[in-house]
Order: structure tokens, then sequence, then C-alpha cells
């Protein structure tokens, strides 16, 4: 049985820093650790929980260090660790940003924050695939997380769509708890890293390539999932009873916009290799940038964009 | 050994000194042929004995305190003063996994008698004059869901009016298929309006208004 961490979310506070971090996940976490021991003053603030989309990863085997180890746990040596230096404040949506005398201030649930520089560490969100049946069926068998929802299929059979990493990995988690996976892959060929491909074989999970899928159905509940074979053209179904969806991942990139970053066509943030965006004082660091969307790359690039941040707002 | 660890004992004792103000109390409800009820026991002994603030009590389900506080499932932990919080703010289902944070966050709170939610949601709040009971079901390794039941919590620590109530789905199998319960957070009020997801105040309350409207 595992227990939980606690961090009793921050109060109703109005604060000024010298750099504010959008986003707890690895890059937010990182980024706080590196601006406070640079001698900057600094303060996290995370819509949902610290830990970010890692909290989400069953089973992460390629954090330096950590030869398997869940993401639950990970994010939590990762909030600890930050937690030692900086403030972090959970549960707080960040919602607007405006300048004032020349600098920023950020509008969240909590509270109003000044900051000579933010850090976007926001992170993505699952993308939708947009067929028939996949708004209507959300939450009657429609999910986008598997450690959440992943229980309740024991004993099931379930679709994955998308056999990128982060569907390989939902699969493999869903096989060990007792579901049965089929994965759907819309390109010709495995999509996921070469260590996801031989457990995937090796458990015996069903992997379905040129899956184009078109549709969601059921009444009241996922009964199957409907697609078309690319090579033959044949549209197919599997029976299922749940379906997570596992398309990839859109960047959370509004904020930024507003105050004039740059992104590009798909919206990730825009970055030099030092983590600046075009509007000075103005940082991104981790899967918003949509450089690799790995925990390792994330916490690197959170650790450049508060150095960036030091050189820029303290060596000037 | 017991269930949490050395090093989250010492930042529970720091936080508890740091938040702690007037008593808690700590109720764990047992009963019969129940899986979890000796885990839900012994943690929250374990949470008690960090702060003298905190007093733990074991009852079973079929007694008299039961009845007093409207506990009716096994085991269920209530924090409350005693008096006011009655048991209204409550876990079904064992606060494990991710809902522990949850049950320390209500802890302060209660402790506190006061939760923290914006003015505009605490004028929504003062409406509601019936009884309203949110029941948010969860699994303990979603990480969405804490945000959902805390909601319910500081709601409930408001308004004397409403119940909030965590079930853990995994362990009331039957209970979450009853309200087709497939992703979580999800959250029903008063049997009646539900939803899914961990939203933020503003969007709960109009949820919970709903329901208390649909009353009248
Ligand atoms: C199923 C699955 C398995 C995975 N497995 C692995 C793996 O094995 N190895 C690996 O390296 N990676 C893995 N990943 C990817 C990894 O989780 C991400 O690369 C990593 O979490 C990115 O970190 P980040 O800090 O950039 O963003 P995130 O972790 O997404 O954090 C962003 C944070 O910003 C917050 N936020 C956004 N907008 C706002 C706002 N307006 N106000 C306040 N807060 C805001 C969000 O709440 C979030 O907490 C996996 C992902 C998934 C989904």
């Amino acid at each position: 049985m595992s227990i939980g961490f606690v961090l009793p979310s921050a109060s109703r506070e109005n604060k000024e820093v010298d750099v504010a971090i959008i986003g707890a996940g690895p890059a937010g976490l990182s980024a706080g650790i590196y601006a406070i021991r640079a001698g900057m003053s600094a303060i996290i603030i995370d819509k949902g929980n610290a830990g970010g989309l890692a909290e989400e990863a069953p089973f992460v085997e390629n954090y330096l260090g950590f030869e398997g180890i869940e993401g639950e746990k990970l994010a939590k040596l990762f909030k600890e660790h930050a937690m030692k230096y900086v403030e972090i404040s959970e549960r707080n949506e960040v919602r607007d940003i405006i300048m004032e005398n020349g600098k920023f201030v950020l509008k969240a649930e909590k509270g109003e924050y000044t900051a000579k520089a933010i850090i976007f560490a926001t992170g993505t969100t699952h993308k939708t695939i947009g067929v028939p049946g996949e708004k209507e069926l959300f939450g009657k068998g429609v999910s986008y997380c598997v450690t959440c929802d992943g229980y309740f299929y024991r004993g099931k059979r379930v679709a994955v769509i998308g056999g990128g990493n982060s569907g390989a990995i939902a699969a493999i988690y869903l096989k060990d708890l007792g579901v049965e996976p089929v994965v759907l892959e819309y390109m010709p060929t495995y999509m996921c890293e070469k260590a996801y491909q031989d457990i995937i074989k090796e458990k015996g999970i069903k992997y379905i390539t040129n899956a184009m899928v078109t549709e969601i159905a059921g009444e009241n509940k996922v009964e199957k999932v409907v697609y078309k074979d690319r090579t033959s053209g044949e549209i197919k179904e599997e029976k299922v009873d749940g379906v997570f969806i596992y398309v990839g991942l859109i960047p959370i990139s509004e904020l930024a916009k507003k105050i004039g970053v740059d992104t590009d066509n798909r919206g990730y943030i825009k970055v030099s290799p030092k983590m600046r965006t075009n509007v000075p004082m103005v940082y991104a660091a981790g899967d918003v940038t949509g450089i690799a969307g790995q925990i390792i790359i994330a916490a690197g690039q959170g650790a450049m964009a508060a150095l960036t941040a030091y050189e820029d707002l303290m060596l000037r | 050994m017991g269930y949490i660890g050395d090093k989250d004992k010492e930042y529970l004792k720091g936080e508890f000194d740091k938040y702690l103000k007037e008593k808690v109390m700590l109720l764990v409800f047992t009963g019969d042929n129940c899986q979890y009820c000796n885990v839900a026991t012994a943690l929250g002994q374990e949470v008690a004995e960090l702060h003298d603030a905190i007093e733990f009590h074991e009852y079973p389900v079929n007694g008299e305190e039961a009845k007093k506080y409207g506990v009716e499932h096994a085991p269920t932990v209530v924090i409350t003063d005693g008096d006011k919080y009655g048991g209204r703010i409550r876990y079904v289902g064992l606060p494990s996994g991710y809902e522990f944070s949850s049950m320390i966050e209500d802890i302060i709170d209660v402790s506190r008698r006061t939760a923290e939610v914006s003015d505009e949601v605490k004028m929504q709040l003062q409406m509601i004059d019936k009884p309203v009971r949110i029941q948010v079901f969860v699994t303990p390794t979603c990480p969405y869901c804490p945000r959902a039941v805390r909601t319910a919590h500081r709601f409930a620590i408001l308004n004397e009016n409403i119940i909030g109530e965590m079930v853990e789905a995994m362990e009331f199998p039957e209970w979450a298929n009853k309200w087709n319960v497939m992703s979580v957070p999800h959250i029903l009020i008063n049997e009646d309006v539900q939803f899914i997801g961990a939203y933020p105040d503003e969007q709960y309350i109009k949820y919970v208004v709903e329901a208390w409207k649909k009353m009248k």
C-alpha cells in the first residue's frame, strides 16, 4: 500500500518575487531549485499537484539514477527536494498575466504575484482524437489516464489508442493490472522505443498498426472501437469495454501567447538553446517547448531556464 | 514498522506544529469482514501520535457513535471537531495514496476551524440552506482526485448543510458500479447531479447550487 505525500496547498497571498515559475512538473521544480540556489527569490505555482504529468507515468525506466520507479514516487522525490528551497503553491491556477511598471503581474486563483521574470513550465494536456463517441462516452469508458481509471477494467478488454511511448507504457501498465489491452497505432510500425516494443511482445499485447480509428461506439458505455485498416481500406472493429486515449499532447501556451511569446504552428513555445523566448525576461522549459516529452529533459531545461534568468536579471 | 515513513513523519510533525490550533478528532469506524479496517486504524493512530491536538478514536460501525456521526460503512474516517462539523467531513474507504494528503489538509483546516475559498464562492455557499451531500469517487492512484475531494470537504467546513464524502471506488465496487463510475474523480451530488473531473471552485459550486436548487 502506498501512502501519498503531503503539502497543504499554499494559502491566499500576494507576493513579489524575482522569478515566477508557472507549473510544478519536473521542469518547474528543477527551475525552482536552480533559481533559489543562484540567489533569486522565486515561487512555483501549479493549478494541480506538484509533479505534473510525471504523476501519471506508471513506471519510469529512463531517469538517470533510477533503474525503475513509479512516476508518482519520482514526482514525490522531486517535490520534496524542491520544497527544501522554494515555495510551491499548489491548486492555484494562473489565469492572467499583465504588465505593470515593467513587471509581470500574475493573476492566480489564490492571489497576485509580481515578478521580474517568468518561466513557463506549463507542460501539456492530453490531445483528443475528435472521433464520434469520444466526447459522448467520456467517463463512460473513454479515459485519458490509466493510473486513474485502469482499475475499473480489471478482467476486461480495452483499447489503447496511440502506440507511442505513453500509449505503450499505458498498455503495459494495464496488462500488469489484469486488463487485456489492444493497442491501435495509426502508423505502419511500432511508434514506441525498442525497450517498450520488447515488453509488449514479451507480454503478448496485441499491437495493431495502420489503424485509423474512426469511431468509439456504444450505448451509454463503450462497447467497441471502429477503425479503418489503412493497408486494405477495410473497416474493422474491436469489442472493448474501455478506451484509453494517448494520441499525443497539446502544449499549454495560451497565457504565454497572450503576452506576446512566439509559438510554432502546433502551439509549442519557441525557445533558444538557453531557454529564452522572444519576449525579454520570459523563458520556457519542459514539454511546453515540444523538444522531447521526457522527464530528464524537462528537468534539464528547467535548470537551464533558471540559470539564464539569473544571467539576465542579476548579471546585467 | 508503520505505514508512514520516518521522513514523512518528520515532515508532518513540522506541518502540524506550524498549523494546528484547536483540537481535532480523527475517528475511524471499523467493522467485520473489512479488508482495510486494520490499516485505517493503524494509519489513524500513527497520524494522531504526531501531535497532541489530534485525538484518535476507533468505533464500531454499527454502534451509537456511528449513528451520531451518520456513518454507515467500514472503514470510514471522519475528521471533526466533535461538534459542528459532525461527520460531514469523511472518507469512506482508506484515505491512502494521493488521498492521504487530503486527510492531512483536512486535519489542518478542521483544527483552524476554517477553509479557504474566494469571496465569490463563499457567497454562493451561503445560499445552501438545505442538506446537500457531495460524494467524490476516487482511486488512490489518481493524482487529480484530491483536489475534488478537498473542494467537497472545504465546502463542508464552510457550510453546515453540506456533507463531503470521499468514496474509494476500488474498495466499494458495487457502489461505484451503481453510479457507473468509470473515470475519476466522479462527483455525485444528492445522488442526482453528476460530473467528472477536478474543476476549480467556481465551476464546482455551480453544480452544488444546481443540486440545491433542484431540491426546492
Ligand atoms: C502515461 C505517461 C507515461 C510517461 N512515461 C514517461 C517515462 O517513462 N519517462 C519519461 O521521461 N517521461 C514520461 N512521460 C512524460 C513526462 O511525464 C513528461 O515529459 C514530463 O512530466 C514533462 O514535465 P514538464 O514539467 O515539462 O510538464 P508537466 O509535467 O506537464 O507539468 C506542467 C505543470 O504545469 C501546470 N500548469 C499548466 N498551466 C498552468 C497554469 N495556468 N497555472 C498553474 N499551473 C499550470 C500543470 O498543472 C502541470 O502540473 C510520460 C507521460 C505519460 C502521460
